[in-house]
């Protein structure tokens, strides 16, 4: 008996994949070249699986801003908010994401994980209730395990399922928090946020969004599908990433509501945890001005991401979404042929995602390509083509 | 709790097992679900969700963490059924 006889069956599903190099999970990348190209396996290979969604990891002004910051604050801040690691430009930066989305308050996290954890938990407090969307990610599920509240599922992206459980709770529901996902990233789908909203205002509820991988994707100025649906002045609060478009490491959560400064004070995640590194805020925050004012740059993914999802269906693979976006996941009959295409892809020259359950929901076997506006057509002709290659066993 | 909570909880848990897992037709209802049966986290939520639905009542989250078979689930599912009566 041992501490470590319950990982055997994660073992088992490791060997599974077969015990060739490259892996397919925690695939090494011995160098990243550019926004769009790495060398894996000794090879130079396109970059479709990094959620790079603006290709700002290589933009000057931002390695500028970092640089400069690292060379004049230091490499790290050495301890947390709450005691020596309060920086003016943490303050600055959180000022910068209240105003760019018009409202009151915004919190900075070190990694998008602690944003979901730390909000989560804080926000619902024992006799509290979160319903969560049943796809929701894995920072949301644990956010939730770390609150005292009661947490609920209701079925993905189904507004009328939600409903029938706030109903349930009565009077209860005023102290219910929801959290949707502004783009869900396994199937690359989208939630019908105005529904959701609509449900939460008929029940008196609280609705934080996810915009992990919808910020700096959709909307004018890029704040994600809330602001692209034109719902700002109606949800409670937005979480989202430093790590995809922004193209750093961190996280944040923003609301029009100003109480939310009061969270730092109860907060663990936020609290028991070191500060972003200096460089980390100022790379960040020249990239969120140029994700602010990045139409072009949406337009050049958007571009991408249309066009990508044309070639594959025009294969005649199945995806999992109907609305194209920046993640396209195909969807595959089983594990051994999404680590078919996976491996045909990575030969073809193409880096993407290999997915399998229990990270996938409804067991879904997945190849899942991820778009960025740094990619060129020929980029995306060379994924689609690589597809197109794919000799699919009898 | 009473034999028709019990009983309601069982006849829920057999409809939605035939709806979320019908590739597992005949589970043991005292074989524990992930250690015995093989069934992984997102196929146990979803088989919940089919239970929420057939007996019209919100399960927390927490309750699955306090479950090892079917049994154990009707017999907190009866206790649900009670407390909301």
């Amino acid at each position: 008996m041992s501490l470590f006889d319950k990982f055997q069956p994660l073992a088992e599903a490791r060997a599974a994949l077969g015990g060739v190099s490259p892996a397919p999970i925690a695939t090494p990348i011995e160098a990243v070249l550019s926004a769009t190209r790495g060398r894996i396996g000794g090879r130079e290979v396109l970059l479709a699986g990094t959620n790079n969604y603006l290709g700002l990891t290589y933009d000057p002004a931002v390695i500028e801003a970092a640089g400069k910051a690292l060379a004049e604050f230091g490499s790290g801040t050495t301890g947390s908010r709450m005691a020596n690691g309060s920086y003016d430009s943490h303050r600055a930066l959180e000022q910068e994401l209240a105003e760019a989305f018009g409202w009151s308050s915004a919190m900075v996290f070190s990694t998008g994980y602690q944003a979901n954890l730390g909000s989560l938990s804080a926000l619902a407090g024992k006799g509290d209730y979160l319903l969560l969307d049943s796809d929701s990610h894995a920072s949301i599920y644990d956010g939730a395990r770390l609150s005292q509240a009661e947490t609920i599922r209701f079925r993905h992206n189904d507004p009328d399922n939600l409903n029938r459980r706030l109903e349930r709770l009565g009077a209860d529901a005023k102290r219910a928090l929801i959290v949707v996902e502004g783009l869900y990233s396994m199937l690359g789908d989208q939630p019908p946020l105005e529904a959701f909203v609509e449900v939460k205002e008929r029940h008196g509820a609280w609705l934080l969004v996810d915009e992990a991988h919808s910020f700096g994707v959709f909307g004018e100025r890029g704040l994600g599908l809330t602001e692209a649906s034109g719902l700002l002045d109606r949800v409670d609060f937005v979480v989202g990433t430093f790590s995809k478009s922004l193209a750093g490491i961190g996280g944040f959560c923003v609301s029009p509501h100003p109480e939310l400064e009061l969270m730092r004070l109860a907060c663990r995640p936020y609290i028991f945890t070191a500060s972003p590194s200096p460089a980390t805020i100022a790379g960040t925050r020249a990239a969120l001005r140029r994700l602010v004012e990045g139409q072009d740059l949406r337009a050049r993914l958007q571009r991408n991401f249309n066009r990508l999802y044309a070639g594959v269906r025009e294969l005649g693979y199945r995806m999992g979404s109907e609305q194209p976006g920046p993640v396209a996941a195909i969807i595959l009959p089983d594990r051994a042929s999404a680590l078919h295409h996976w491996r045909s892809l990575l030969e073809a020259g193409v880096y993407a995602n290999l997915m399998i359950p229990p990270a996938t929901p409804a067991g879904l076997n997945l190849l899942r390509i991820s778009l960025s506006a740094a990619h060129s057509d020929d980029d995306v002709d060379l994924i689609v083509g690589a597809l197109a290659e794919i000799n699919v066993p009898a | 709790m009473t034999s028709d909570s019990l009983l309601k909880a069982r006849q829920a848990i057999g409809t939605a097992l035939t709806r979320a897992l019908p590739e597992h037709p005949h589970l043991n209802w005292h074989h524990g679900l992930s250690s015995e049966a093989g069934l992984d986290s997102v196929q146990i939520m979803n088989l919940v969700m089919e239970i929420e639905d057939e007996l019209d009542l919100s399960v927390p989250v927490d309750l699955l963490a306090e479950v090892n078979t079917l049994e154990e689930l009707a017999a907190r599912l009866a206790e649900l059924i009670e407390e909301q009566s």
